[in-house]
């Protein structure tokens, strides 16, 4: 965050006088403390991440694994500038003369611009990239397509290519196989989600939505989620995807009256 | 109007009577309001047949507002001096402004901004008690799986009501209070531009708080906070009618009050207060009235449209007839995302103000920090995309959108620069107010990082329309703007009502509102971050222990309201009598004797010569220009020959 400022400062002659030396001190700790943080991140995320059961998952999770690598270096610099200077320059009681005033120079403006600058392209790219590794694989004839409608207060499953829907508040996915929803409403809007298999899109009425094509692959139970506000009892809006092997898949596909 | 009653009205002096006194003041206009909207609705449901339950309840808010503020005696001014077409004398200004009417100044139409300036701080206290009612009430709802307290109808219209509500209040809760009543002295003015219109942005805020009690009579609504299109067209009861209402009125009053800001401070600016010495605080109001200025008529334009379509059916957004819900989104965040910064562009300027004057340090940086405040609020027109990113609509706009959502983390980085220039090697006097602004840093860090997560497309596939968006808005809009609200409230109480907040009850106020706060939102972090989806009356069993927790620890942020509402109380009755200056500091506010005289200013108007944050010596050292941190740091401290600062 601040390499500017530690530039500008090897080579420096140690100040005389008792003066400690606040600046170097709170850097050191920045450092330490940023390590720490990383180290202690890197070893919980798995235990603080759901389990992620799709391609997509699996990516987004990752993408908030190192953004959060990047982001506790930056929250650290403020804590510790911050904590450092209330432990430090505080005075007990009113204080009776005025602090030194600073004056910012051009090499630590241009510095920080600078590195938050490329921190925020970093951010960016990363985030389009990952994206448009997401999105941009296209359905071909093996993605499963499922038509999901939604309707005040709960989800609709058709399989076209089975010439069958859901009969149930249950549908089954085939483990390791596209699938790609497309989703609209009957009547309000509806988010629809299932936040294990990481794909959201919102369902619209009178519009159809598409999610990208996404392949589970964790066997599991998941629900789908309504995210958005959509009256009485949008909270109830729940239903469960059980993803399991193709032969299992094959025989519910049969059972709720499709063609395998 | 005849010369003698333009002589009488003049010659008005002396101690009002009872009957003057009542009318007109609010009683007369509470109780003029209710009859016209009695009958304004009688005769549209008679009109109608009783059809149509929206147009008679559209009636009733119509009359109420019109008819309020007839009673009020809004329209006096017009008649008095707009049609006899004479200016009003100085004493009759004075009159208006309040000379002599005591305490029942503050329920009258009175024009002083002083008054106006604590009637909106009593206002956003009393809608802050209200909002953070609701907020318990959701926790407690969300404590347990399943919905076990309240059922859905009423949870949903609890939590549409917490949220307009604590939006409402939050909107206000700088620029109207401090905008008003500090602003102006600041400035060295004696009043605001507009008094009148300054009256009127607070009495139509007033008349709007019953409008939105209403809706718990006509049914309540269910579409929250953002009243989506078309549920909220759908809705079968007439409660959407007072969000409607609710929001058109604020947006007017918004817009007044926004304006006379403005005005003010380009016109009334004292000799020598160029733009180059605006206190960082005066910037802060003007960036976010300017910006509410931009994004409120798209809210109240997108409220009519809804009503338009709820009265008589005219399917804007209603996809079956033509229309298409989201021209409704986009209306909607055009307004929503530049909002969030109205609120929080002037708690982190007054974050600014109060550290540099505990640290008795100039703002490091200011001119940085007035353009990173600047920058923050134009970038944050332009970014309101970011919340349609999964509705399925405007895929080529989502990088667009992404990359200004951003863009916005290098100004905030630029002002946690400053700040944290401001209290390095300052001589730090820890205070209530600098608690507050050391909590709201905390948080802002939190709420600005978390953002990043939801800006990013790949991690808000994963969260979005979840727990971790609303914990991270709370800790943008409540662990930011409000306490710097809070900070601004205990730095400015002093001045503004004379008598000083307890200190220890202040501090455990901020203890316990930290704590609890932090506690509630970071286990509501975790339970985004696990799937859970918003507004959901009945929790899903898997996401019970976070909820349990932030349920648990919101009992603190309770606890820290009763202690802040106790402590306003004990001081307003027998509190410690406040000094001029009561901090050290050295805006114009402090400059002036408190409590503060009508018009301000004791005879002729300051001329300023310097910016406010001279603490410590005026000169740059020569290592300002090249050298190092450290050295001038070493070099300077035995210069200083200042006392100046003390009061």
């Amino acid at each position: 965050m601040s390499e500017a400022n530690i530039e500008g400062n090897t080579g420096a002659p140690t100040p005389v006088g008792q003066e400690p030396h606040h600046f170097r001190r709170v850097m050191v700790s920045w450092i330490v403390i940023s390590v720490v943080g990383i180290v202690i991140w890197l070893l919980l995320a798995p235990l603080i991440l759901p389990q992620g059961a799709s391609n997509l998952d699996t990516a987004d999770d990752f993408t908030m694994v190192v953004f959060t690598v990047l982001a506790i270096p930056v929250a650290a610099f403020v804590f510790v500038f911050l904590g450092y200077s209330l432990i430090f320059f505080r005075t007990k009681d009113r204080p009776t003369e005025d602090a030194v005033p600073l004056k910012p120079r051009p090499g630590i403006q241009i510095g920080w611009l600078g590195i938050t600058g490329v921190l925020c392209l970093f951010l960016f790219i990363w985030g389009m990239i990952a994206y448009y590794q997401e999105t941009s694989a296209a359905p071909n004839a093996n993605t499963l397509i499922v038509r999901v409608t939604a309707q005040q207060w709960y989800w609709s499953f058709d399989f076209p290519q089975y010439g069958t829907s859901s009969q149930s508040q249950v549908i089954e996915l085939p483990v390791n196989r596209p699938v790609q929803f497309i989703v609209t409403s009957e009547d309000v809007l509806h988010g629809f989600a299932i936040r294990a298999m990481g794909v959201r899109v919102d369902a619209n009425p009178g519009e159809m939505t598409t999610t990208p094509v996404v392949t589970p692959t964790v066997l599991g139970n998941y629900t789908v989620n309504c995210v958005e506000l959509c009256g009485l009892l949008h909270s109830y809006m729940w239903e469960s995807v059980n993803v399991v092997d193709q032969s299992s898949f094959n025989s519910w596909i049969t059972s709720q009256g499709g063609h395998p | 109007m005849s010369q003698e009653a333009i002589a009488a009205n003049t010659a008005e002096v002396g101690r009002p009577t009872l009957r003057q006194q009542m009318f007109p003041s609010v009683i007369s206009g509470v109780v003029v309001g209710a009859i016209g909207a009695a009958v304004l609705s009688i005769i549209v449901n008679a009109v109608t047949q009783g059809a149509n339950q929206d147009a008679t309840v559209a009636a009733l808010y119509v009359g109420w507002v019109f008819f309020f503020f007839a009673g009020i005696g809004a329209y006096n001014d017009v008649l008095k001096w707009g049609f006899a077409r004479r200016e009003p004398t100085h004493a009759e200004e004075m009159d208006l402004a309040g000379k002599g009417r005591g305490l029942w100044r503050y329920f009258r139409w009175t024009t002083d901004h002083k008054v106006v300036g604590m009637q909106y701080l009593a206002t956003a206290l009393f809608l802050f008690f209200v909002g953070s009612m609701g907020a318990f009430m959701i926790r407690l709802e969300q404590s347990r799986p399943g919905a076990v307290f309240f059922p859905p109808s009423t949870y949903n219209t609890i939590v549409g009501m917490h949220g307009i509500i604590m939006i409402v209040a939050s909107v206000i809760m700088i620029s109207g209070p401090f905008g008003n009543f500090v602003v102006p002295i600041m400035i060295g003015a004696r009043d605001m531009a507009f008094p009148r219109l300054n009256a009127l942005s607070y009495w139509l805020l007033f008349v709007d708080i019953p409008i939105i009690i209403t809706t718990l009579f006509l049914g309540g609504f269910q579409t929250g906070w953002t009243g989506y299109a078309p549920l909220a067209v759908q809705e079968l009861t007439p409660g959407m009618m007072a969000y409607c209402f609710f929001i058109i009125i604020f947006a007017i009053s918004t817009t007044v009050g926004a304006m006379n800001i403005i005005t003010t401070v380009l016109v009334l600016r004292t000799r020598g207060m160029t733009f180059g010495r605006l206190p960082i605080m005066v910037w802060g109001v003007i960036f976010s009235v300017l910006l509410s200025l931009a994004a409120f008529p798209f809210f109240m334009l997108s409220q009519i449209m809804v009503v338009m379509d709820r009265i008589f059916q005219t399917s804007f957004f209603e996809g079956a007839y033509g229309g298409n819900n989201w021209v409704y989104q986009h209306l909607f965040w055009f307004f929503g995302h530049p909002e969030v910064y109205v609120i929080l562009l002037p708690a982190l300027a007054i974050a600014a103000e109060v550290a540099a004057v505990f640290a008795r340090k100039g703002i490091f940086g200011r001119r940085m920090m007035i353009g990173s405040l600047a920058t923050i609020s134009i970038l944050s027109a332009i970014v309101w995309g970011h919340h349609l990113y999964f509705s399925g609509s405007n895929n080529p706009l989502d990088a667009p959108f992404m990359l200004d959502t951003e863009l916005i983390s290098i100004p905030t980085g630029v002002f946690f620069l400053a700040i944290i220039g401001t209290v390095w090697r300052g001589r730090i006097w820890v205070t209530v107010p600098m608690l507050f602004v050391i909590g709201l840093l905390i948080n802002f860090v939190v709420g600005g990082i978390t953002g990043i997560y939801l800006a990013d497309l790949p991690t808000d596939e994963i969260l979005h329309g979840g727990m971790f968006v609303t914990a991270h808005f709370h800790y943008t809009l409540v662990g930011t703007a409000v306490f710097g609200f809070f900070a601004g409230v205990y730095f400015w109480f002093p001045k503004m009502v004379g008598k000083r907040l307890n200190p220890f009850l202040g501090q455990l106020h901020f203890w316990l509102f930290m704590v609890g706060f932090n506690g509630t939102f970071l286990s509501l972090f975790y339970a985004g971050l696990i799937g859970e989806p918003r507004w959901s009356a009945n929790v899903a069993p898997p996401f019970a222990v976070p909820n349990t927790i932030a349920s648990l620890f919101a009992i603190l942020i309770a606890a820290s309201v009763f202690v802040m509402v106790y402590n306003v109380i004990i001081t307003l009755r027998s509190g410690e009598t406040a000094v001029a200056n009561e901090w050290g500091g050295k805006t114009l506010e402090w400059m002036v004797p408190t409590p503060v005289p009508l018009e301000n200013f004791v005879g002729e108007l300051p001329v300023v010569t310097s910016t406010p944050y001279d603490y410590g010596t005026p000169e740059p050292h020569p290592s300002d220009v090249e050298g190092r941190l450290e050295e001038d740091l070493r070099l300077q401290p035995q210069t200083l020959p200042q006392a100046q600062a003390e009061g």
